[in-house]
């Protein structure tokens, strides 16, 4: 360099000054301009940034998983799956969108090209285009790449045990909220929370960078009920299929565990599947176990003649003279006439007149309280959606027909829930347990409401029952000692009295009669085809269900291997060994 | 003075580099975050549904069902049964 400058010294060129002062000058503007920019942009034109910078910064939702509801074994009953929403913003999808796509997606979606512009048109933020798609519908939406339209994950549910369940498990919406059971009923704690997170995004909505503000998703609890599925999968088929045998309207079975309250199974019909619930009608929606009730007529025969033992009124073997009975100008009736009948016996024959008898020596008062210690005309506490309490008038208001028919179950309502649950004094000697739909862990205390003698003297008249010469042969269960009460009413029509061709077939009966376990109570509604009696409609559902869950439950047999009536085709054999 | 300024333009030129390429590290890195999150999201949906299936096939009217139709099975009678007791 300084060779050159020194060799061409002579030829430095004097360069005028203005020169460089323009060179200077063009200069300053240039920083003038870019500082009038600067200010421009960050002052007041940067509204017009900051909303295109908001285009690409989204808060994005963390989904939770909605908790499991599990059987009292730990199997699932409703579980969520991953499902994928369509979603659209609508101020990102091209006007000039191709009319090609706009079909492509329209047929993806199953909706019409209209409905899709009309929902691509809306000035909101974001817009559901359809929810709870399969991952493949939602992989094809993707391969489209239109701008503006994504996917999302969220959650669907699934019931695996379908109809036999449906009423204790409910069913949740497409918001993943509970609509009815269970579902509905712990929804706080089922329900997860969906956490955030603020992200920037590029065209096709994948996250590129996380501006942090992070808030963690916190996923439901897991709910553990007291349902085994088995035995609710065994009651509902049998209910079903003895619903459809007698073509009756309607049905129910409840199994409750006597020692700690659990309900084992609790099976309705008519029923719905809760994975399909496109067209429900309130006739399937109905748990009709803890909503409707009834008068439980023979099937109250028990408490009042407990509540006779219990006054010292009549011992199990006192002979009544039953014969004819008149009650001021009502006559009370039997469907067969007897001369006299033992305490014991009135129970095993189902005799109205007998029991009313017993029932007149008693103060209205006396039987009232007994009725209201039995939970009845209050709404059992089972944290259940829509569970009634039944009616039972106070006994200021009874007239003498009133205690009479009431003593064999008309004139009061209960549901087919709270007659089981009313049954727990027989099983477990003079005691009402608490009931809980949820896995119980310490054994709850149960309050007293007959002495333990009381209890096993009706007991043991229960077991006669189901002997012959009782109404309920088709009750027994082969190797286990049963017992229980039919009750055969007649359908109340409100005002207009009482239907002659409609009935209510019950049976309400505990097992084994040794060390009970189980109360088990069945009802079947309006059955018309094969009878209509308790002991003939709901007795063989008694004892297939008392069957399979004592088995189930492990629990030797405590009686005489006989054939029974309902199982007499194969050769009758000798027990082979009992444990005890 | 001229020493102390040159140290201080590189020091300053070397940072301006490292935070280029830790911001690039900080880029990949949450990609690879993202891209395990889903997958961990997947594998535990796999799981699920996969419970989901081993439930819906072994739920007892579906077993019931094979044995009595396909393998022509009936339960056992009660008198035919063995009781013993575990202790």
């Amino acid at each position: 360099m300084q060779k050159v400058s020194t060799n061409s010294s002579g030829l430095v060129l004097r360069l005028p000054m203005w020169r460089s002062r323009v060179v200077l000058f063009l200069m300053f503007i240039g920083f003038v301009a870019l500082l009038a920019r600067a200010f421009w942009v960050q002052g007041p034109g940067n509204d017009f940034y900051e909303a295109k910078g908001n285009k690409v910064k989204r808060l994005q939702e963390l989904p939770a998983v909605r908790g499991k509801i599990l059987d009292r074994n730990g199997e699932i009953l409703a579980t969520s799956l991953e499902a994928k929403a369509i979603i659209a913003f609508p101020e990102d999808v091209p006007d000039d969108l191709s009319a090609q796509k706009i079909q492509q997606l329209a047929k993806l979606l199953q909706m019409s090209e209209g409905e899709l512009r009309k929902k691509l048109g809306e000035s909101r933020n974001q817009v559901f285009l359809r929810r709870q798609v399969s991952p493949e519908l939602a992989k094809k939406v993707k391969e489209l790449e239109i701008a503006g339209i994504g996917t999302t994950n969220e959650y669907r549910r699934f019931y695996p045990e379908g109809e036999a369940m449906a009423h204790i498990v409910g069913f949740t919406n497409v918001n993943d909220k509970g609509q009815e059971g269970m579902e509905y009923a712990r929804e706080s704690e089922l329900a997860g929370k969906p956490g955030s997170r603020r992200v920037i995004i590029d065209r096709l909505g994948r996250v590129v960078e996380d501006l942090g503000d992070y808030q963690a998703p916190s996923n439901g609890k897991d709910l553990q009920l007291s349902i085994d599925s088995k035995i609710q999968s065994i009651a509902f088929d049998e209910l079903k299929e003895a619903v459809s045998r007698h073509k009756a309207k309607a049905g129910g079975v409840v199994v409750l565990d006597a020692q700690n309250g659990e309900i084992l199974a609790l099976a309705n019909w008519p029923t719905y599947n809760p994975n399909e619930r496109a067209a429900l009608s309130g006739e399937q929606l109905r748990n009709r176990v803890l909503t409707d009730t009834f008068e439980p007529g023979s099937t109250m025969k028990p408490f009042t003649i407990g509540l006779a033992l219990e006054k010292g009124i009549v011992t199990p073997n006192t002979m009544m003279t039953i014969g004819h009975f008149q009650v001021g100008t009502k006559n009370i009736t039997d469907t067969h006439p007897y001369g006299s009948l033992t305490v014991a016996q009135i129970i095993q024959k189902s005799s109205n007149i007998g029991t009313s008898r017993i029932a007149m020596q008693m103060a209205p008062q006396e039987m009232w309280e007994m009725y209201q210690s039995l939970g009845l005309g209050q709404a059992p506490k089972i944290g259940f959606p829509g569970a009634v309490a039944g009616r039972l008038r106070p006994y200021e208001k009874w007239a003498k027909i009133d205690q009479a028919t009431m003593s064999y179950g008309y004139g009061l309502s209960a549901s087919l829930f709270q007659l089981a649950r009313a049954y727990t004094i027989f099983a477990r000697d003079g005691e009402l347990v608490p009931v809980s739909i949820t896995k119980v862990s310490t054994p709850p205390v149960g309050t007293r409401v007959i002495s333990a003698k009381t209890a096993i003297e009706v007991r043991e008249m229960l077991e006669t029952v189901t002997n012959p010469g009782g109404t309920a042969i088709k009750a027994q269960v082969s190797g286990y000692r049963v017992g229980g009460k039919t009750g055969t009413a007649h359908k109340s029509m409100g005002k207009g009295g009482y239907a002659s061709n409609k009935y209510d077939g019950f049976f309400v009966g505990i097992a084994p009669i040794s060390a009970p376990r189980i109360v088990v109570a069945v009802v079947i509604d309006e059955p018309t085809v094969g009878g209509h009696y308790g002991g003939d409609v709901a007795a063989p559902v008694f004892s297939a269900v008392t069957n399979a869950t004592l088995r189930s439950l492990n629990i030797p047999p405590d009686g005489a291997m006989k054939d029974l009536v309902l199982n007499n085709n194969a050769p009758t054999t000798q027990r082979v060994s009992l444990s005890r | 003075m001229n020493r102390a300024v040159v140290i201080l333009i590189l020091a300053l030129l070397s940072c301006a580099l490292m935070l280029v390429s830790s911001q690039q590290r900080v880029r990949l890195l949450f990609a690879e975050m993202n891209r395990l999150e889903l997958k961990e999201r997947k594998l535990n949906q796999d799981w699920l549904r996969l419970e989901y299936e081993q439930r819906d096939l072994s739920k007892t009217s579906r077993i019931l069902d094979s044995a009595r139709k396909q393998l022509h099975m009936s339960e056992p009678r009660q008198d035919r049964t063995k009781y013993i007791k575990a202790d």
